[in-house]
């Protein structure tokens, strides 16, 4: 799995590419908590080039949302593709985790 | 109207038929399935005499093939349509069907010109006459390919694996113009891996291994009710992935490509596939302490031509519970999406112990 991390003020974007499932989510799960332990204020998932998640990609998401709630942060997800945004509905997850459209959206509402 | 007797062809050792017999007659649609190996190209084309067979006979109305010195008449009596289609590259798409019937048939290019564009309004491809074949797609220059080997009006067409070297969007329409191509009573014979299409336009499926036909019949035979072991087992194949899962460290990317190659195969929808993908990953996880536990799963997915439906099951051993029914709190989430994804799911128990859970996958 590909990750890549851009900081705009301070906002963090994290841009996965490709597939969370239960092998690839422990490795975003760990770059993302790295990531939010640097203390940021805003943090945000591009997920536009995510094509597929599991519930252990789920999870993840879960773990750093909390975690970033902890620290006294934001954390939204944006660009979802429509299969992996179907999961996150069925799941309930979009009542748990703030999900925009695009990254515009989500800078907006921070 | 074509009599094969006991057709051998071998190439230095190794021997590809080993006595093919079989009579074919006027009208019939003949596709010809089995493993790759197995001798079905090579037979089309020791039929148009671009191999040598090695021994026995080939008859069209009685005249032998085998001691024919005539082969380009031969050639145009039965001719072919290639899997890479074989289009003049330099030549336009007219005259790619023209130049065949001007030179062998010795038809006036006003004749042919106009036979042509017949044919190309047939295929649905006489806006492209003046086109050269790389501006084409795969499908086009397909079309145009069956077009040109009707320019040569043959008694007998040869298609092998027409739409094996297409892009799955293009299948389509190449199985539509050689569907019509059989309704209007054109002898075929059809080198396919296309299942569904050979079930629909075919008179008799010919399943070719160990070098012969090894069982001939009706479609409905062939595919539903196959006699012969090899037969079934391949129809099984062709219609099943099957996976053992015996290890904690599952390999699940490779898994997912597997399911995916399985799904594209089937031309099933995005949908199907990520919703297979993702219930076999959901199981896994709620079977994850089974499996530490030294427990092996046996994953098959199913996918039913006529009925469309796509049926995953699972067989867990004794001792392993029912994943369905799992009340931890880890489950909860996957169960729900699982749920969600099923169209209905069941649960059985096999006289040895074993546990079988079926769930019908959401296609849409």
């Amino acid at each position: 799995m590909e990750i890549t991390v851009e900081l705009r003020a301070d906002t963090k974007i994290v841009r996965p590419v490709g597939r969370l499932d239960f092998e690839s989510s422990k490795v975003f799960q760990t770059r993302v908590l790295d990531e939010l332990s640097g203390g940021t204020g805003v943090f945000v998932v591009d997920a536009a080039e995510l094509s597929y998640v599991s519930s252990a990609g789920l999870r993840a998401f879960l773990v750093a949302a909390r975690e970033a709630g902890r620290a006294g942060g934001s954390f939204s997800v944006c660009g979802l593709q429509p299969l992996v945004a179907e999961v996150f509905e069925l799941s309930g997850f979009k009542q748990i985790i703030p999900v925009h459209d695009d990254l515009e959206a989500a800078l907006k509402h921070g | 109207m074509i009599r094969i007797d006991n057709l051998g062809k071998r190439f230095g050792e190794l021997e590809v038929l080993k006595g093919v017999s079989t009579t074919i007659s006027k009208g019939e649609v003949i596709s010809i399935i089995g493993p790759s190996g197995c001798g079905k190209s090579t037979l089309l084309r020791c039929l148009n005499l671009l191999e040598q067979p090695t021994s026995g006979r080939i008859f069209v109305d009685d005249v032998e093939l085998t001691q024919s010195s005539d082969v380009p008449a031969l050639r145009q009596r039965m001719n072919m349509v290639f899997q890479n289609f074989n289009l003049f590259a330099h030549f336009t798409v007219l005259e790619n069907l023209t130049l065949g019937p001007i030179k062998l048939l010795k038809k006036s290019p006003a004749e042919a010109e106009e036979r042509a564009m017949t044919l190309l309004h047939m295929v649905g491809l006489a806006d492209r006459a003046d086109h050269l074949p790389h501006e084409l797609s795969g499908g086009q220059k397909q079309r145009v390919a069956i077009a040109r080997c009707l320019a040569m009006d043959p008694e007998v067409m040869l298609l092998d694996e027409p739409t094996s070297a297409l892009d799955p969007t293009m299948v389509s329409e190449v199985l539509a113009v050689i569907r019509n191509l059989a309704k209007r009573g054109l002898t075929m014979l059809i080198v396919t891996h296309e299942m569904d299409f050979a079930r629909d336009v075919s008179s008799r499926v010919f399943y070719m291994d160990e070098g012969r036909i090894y069982e001939e019949g009706p479609p409905a035979q062939i595919f539903d009710h196959p006699q012969r072991d090899k037969t079934r087992a391949f129809i099984h194949r062709i219609r099943t992935f099957q996976a053992v899962i015996d290890s904690p460290n599952v390999d699940i990317f490779a898994l997912h490509a597997d399911i995916g190659r399985f799904c594209d195969k089937h031309l099933l929808p995005p949908k199907a596939k990520h919703n297979a993908e993702l219930l076999v990953e959901e199981l896994i996880q709620i079977l994850m302490p089974d499996l530490e536990a030294g427990k092996t799963l046996g994953l098959t997915i199913d996918y039913s031509e006529s009925k469309r439906q796509l049926i995953l099951s699972l067989e867990l051993p004794p001792g392993v519970g029912n994943p369905l029914v799992a009340e931890d709190e880890f489950a909860e989430l996957g169960l729900r999406l699982i749920n969600n994804l099923a169209d209905s799911t069941g649960c059985e128990t096999l006289d040895s112990g074993a546990l079988r859970i079926e769930i019908l996958i959401k296609q849409a």
